[in-house]
């Protein structure tokens, strides 16, 4: 109890309260500029927290994480584009009710859904991670590895098109990982003579690199779009803020059951928002009793995807706080933010650290509160920032990334590593490969030698992998994803073969 | 045992790319798999330190050979006469991403000749009228942010964040 008085006393601080607000509003604005993501937005903070105390900075990204979860449904409501990967499924039901004539109430029940969402996550997160990391301070490096296979293979076989080009991009993210000195002995490794590569690649600057760059570019690929400068947002936004609000709580079998979806996907390494809107949207659609209405702007489709996707920012946080692993790409950015201030992330952080810990579950639930308020009072003059133009929006991008890159280590050579990495990264997104596996390849990767390692140092025997409970569990599950996504890529080669042979 | 679904002619060349991807893969991770061979083992220890970049490059390689037998299997012989045709035409309808990269690049090599405030104001102004409508309200609009984004931000990472940006020389 005493911890959590003071990590919330230190969120409730005036000053921490401000750079939240500040990060609220940028969070929205951010995700609601059509090809800037969450991940992207969260990118640029980090940088700007270098200066703040662990949990103020934490708090800020925090709530531009949750700041941008809904902001993405700008977008997707009023054009039908999602603003983030996790918009996608808020598409199928907001943009036709905007196009109804309703774009107030579409936004309005969005940014409802995803406070409520928000607001179940963070319940859970409080009850869920404090247990989950007592149990995994108990596994052993046999577990650690185990659980890092499952991860990779899960985010392989939900992400993209195609589970081999996924599980190949997640072997590109481990062999990035190997170069430079190895986690051990600190032995030197493909580093080719080249000095920029002997300490190993920055994983935040991949990041950037991989993200950011070859989002930006791919936003051009479009050149007459580009060139006419085009406003992206016309006519008038009713809010109608109350009567929404009833609304969404008139709903809360759907609320409730897409926020646990969300939440227990988050909690999945690997998994995230843009796979927790569509599967709580499924499911929505699913125990309806009028399943044809969804896909024509109705309520419920609006609030499962929203609730779900918002519920994912709790649900990410129960890996990485329980087991030092991050769910998404933004959960290995908060990582990375606590061990620049020098916390080690893993099972001990909340035994070592509770204050920050439980400030963190607090500036959650503040930074969803925020999210409302800024929404409810300043939507319309948000949605301003929709009308900024690609040409300007994908230059000036391109700048944060290289100051954010810069800022990080203050080495030019990591400005040519970013040029590198995001020409490949944007290669490997033109060839349909999903960049989130090697991305999470490149984090893990570390972790996961370390332990296999550490695992054959205290005994030589392979087969514990197998022998150990826990461990086997984690492969059987890494497997059985693997085999799922196998299954329903079957499934759907024999569909499309029959719809071929009906015509 | 049935034949694979073949790719539709546009998906063809995405798919030789791919499989061109595959090969240039294949080749790297084979190559980093021979080095990692090379690294002595520690008898400290079981595994040495190219023990688990073997095991990565080793798995690596088996699925890009599989990946490169399926693309193999579904494109048709005609397919590759095709590729450079398409390729032209990829690349043409991307130009702009082309300049962007090509920006970045020059952008990069310039800052720490020529210092972040001046080479983020020529990056930026040459970009921006490149992507903008030829209209004097966009050339201004390019303009303000050029100035606000290089010297602005230079100043406010100096004076606000003690981060220090390349000052060139």
């Amino acid at each position: 109890m005493e911890a959590f008085l003071l990590g919330a006393g230190e969120v409730l601080s005036p000053v921490t309260l401000i750079f939240m607000l500040m990060g609220s509003v940028a969070g929205i604005i951010a995700a609601a500029i059509p090809g800037f993501t969450v991940t992207m937005a969260i990118v640029l903070t980090l940088p700007l927290t270098f200066s703040m105390d662990p949990l103020q900075g934490i708090a800020v990204m925090l709530s531009v994480y949750v700041g941008g979860y809904t902001g993405g449904l700008v977008s997707a409501a009023l054009l039908g584009i999602p603003g983030t990967p996790s918009a996608v499924a808020t598409t199928f039901d907001a943009f036709p009710m905007s196009r109804n004539g309703q774009p107030g109430r579409a936004l309005s029940l969005g940014v409802w859904a995803s406070f409520f969402g928000t607001v179940i996550s963070t319940a859970v997160l409080i009850v869920a991670a404090p247990p989950l990391a007592l149990f995994a301070v108990r596994l052993g490096p046999w577990e650690y590895f185990s659980l890092i296979v499952f991860a990779l293979t899960i985010v392989a076989s939900l992400v993209g098109h195609s589970l081999q080009r996924g599980l190949i991009a997640a072997l590109i993210g481990l062999a990035i990982a190997t170069i430079g000195t190895d986690p051990i002995m600190g032995r030197p490794r493909f580093d080719m003579g080249i000095e920029m590569l002997a300490a190993g690649l920055p994983f935040l600057v991949v990041l950037i690199g991989i993200f950011a760059i070859s989002q930006l570019a791919s936003e051009v690929e479009d050149a007459g779009a580009i060139k006419t400068g085009q406003k992206l947002v016309v006519g008038d936004i009713d809010f109608k803020t109350w009567e929404v609000m009833r609304e969404v709580l008139m709903r809360p079998v759907n609320l409730v059951r897409s926020s646990l979806i969300g939440v227990a996907i988050g909690a999945l390494p690997g998994a995230g928002g843009s796979i927790a809107n569509l599967v709580a949207y499924d499911q929505a659609k699913r125990s309806s009793p009028h399943p044809e209405e969804f896909g024509t702007g109705i309520p419920d489709g609006v609030v499962a995807s929203e609730a779900g996707n918002s519920a994912t920012a709790g649900g990410g946080l129960i890996p990485l706080i329980a087991l030092g692993i991050p769910g998404s790409a933004v959960d290995a950015i908060l990582m990375a933010s606590l061990m620049v201030h020098g916390i080690s992330v893993g099972p001990r952080l909340i035994m070592d650290n509770a204050d920050l810990v439980y400030g963190m579950f607090f500036a959650m639930a503040v930074s969803s509160l925020m999210m409302l308020v800024v929404c409810v009072l300043s939507m319309r003059t948000f949605l301003r920032v929709a009308e900024v133009p690609k040409w300007v929006v994908v230059p000036v991008v391109l700048v944060c990334c290289v100051v954010g890159s810069f800022a990080l280590n203050n080495r030019v050579t990591d400005l040519y590593l970013l040029g590198f990495i995001g020409l490949f990264g944007y290669a490997l997104k033109a060839l349909d490969y999903p960049l989130a596996p090697l991305v999470l390849g490149v984090i893990l990767g570390p972790i996961a030698e370390t332990n296999l390692r550490r695992a054959l140092m205290t005994d030589g025997d392979w087969s514990l992998f197998v022998t150990r409970p826990v461990s086997l569990l984690f492969l059987v599950a890494a497997v059985l994803s693997v085999a799922w996504a196998v299954r329903g890529i079957l499934k759907s080669k024999r569909q499309t073969t029959d719809a071929k042979d009906t015509i | 045992m049935s034949l694979p679904a073949r790719p539709s002619p546009s998906e063809e060349a995405g798919e030789i790319a791919r499989l061109l991807s595959y090969i240039g893969l294949l080749t790297i991770s084979a190559g980093l798999f021979l080095e990692a061979v090379r690294i002595p083992t520690s008898r400290f220890e079981a595994l040495g330190a190219g023990a688990f970049p073997m095991l990565v490059h080793a798995v690596l390689m088996l699925l890009l050979l599989s990946a490169i037998a399926g693309s193999i299997r579904t494109l048709p012989s005609e397919a590759y006469a095709r590729f450079a045709g398409q390729v032209r035409d990829w690349a043409r309808a991307r130009r702009l991403v082309f300049v962007v990269f090509a920006c970045l690049g020059l952008y990069l090599f310039a800052m720490p000749i020529a210092g972040y405030p001046i080479a983020t104001l020529a990056f930026l102004a040459v970009l921006q009228t490149t992507l903008a409508p030829k209209t004097r309200g966009a050339m201004a609009v390019a303009l303000v942010v050029s100035v606000l984004f290089s010297f602005g931000l230079n100043w406010l990472f100096a004076e606000v964040f003690n981060v220090f940006l390349p000052r060139g020389g």
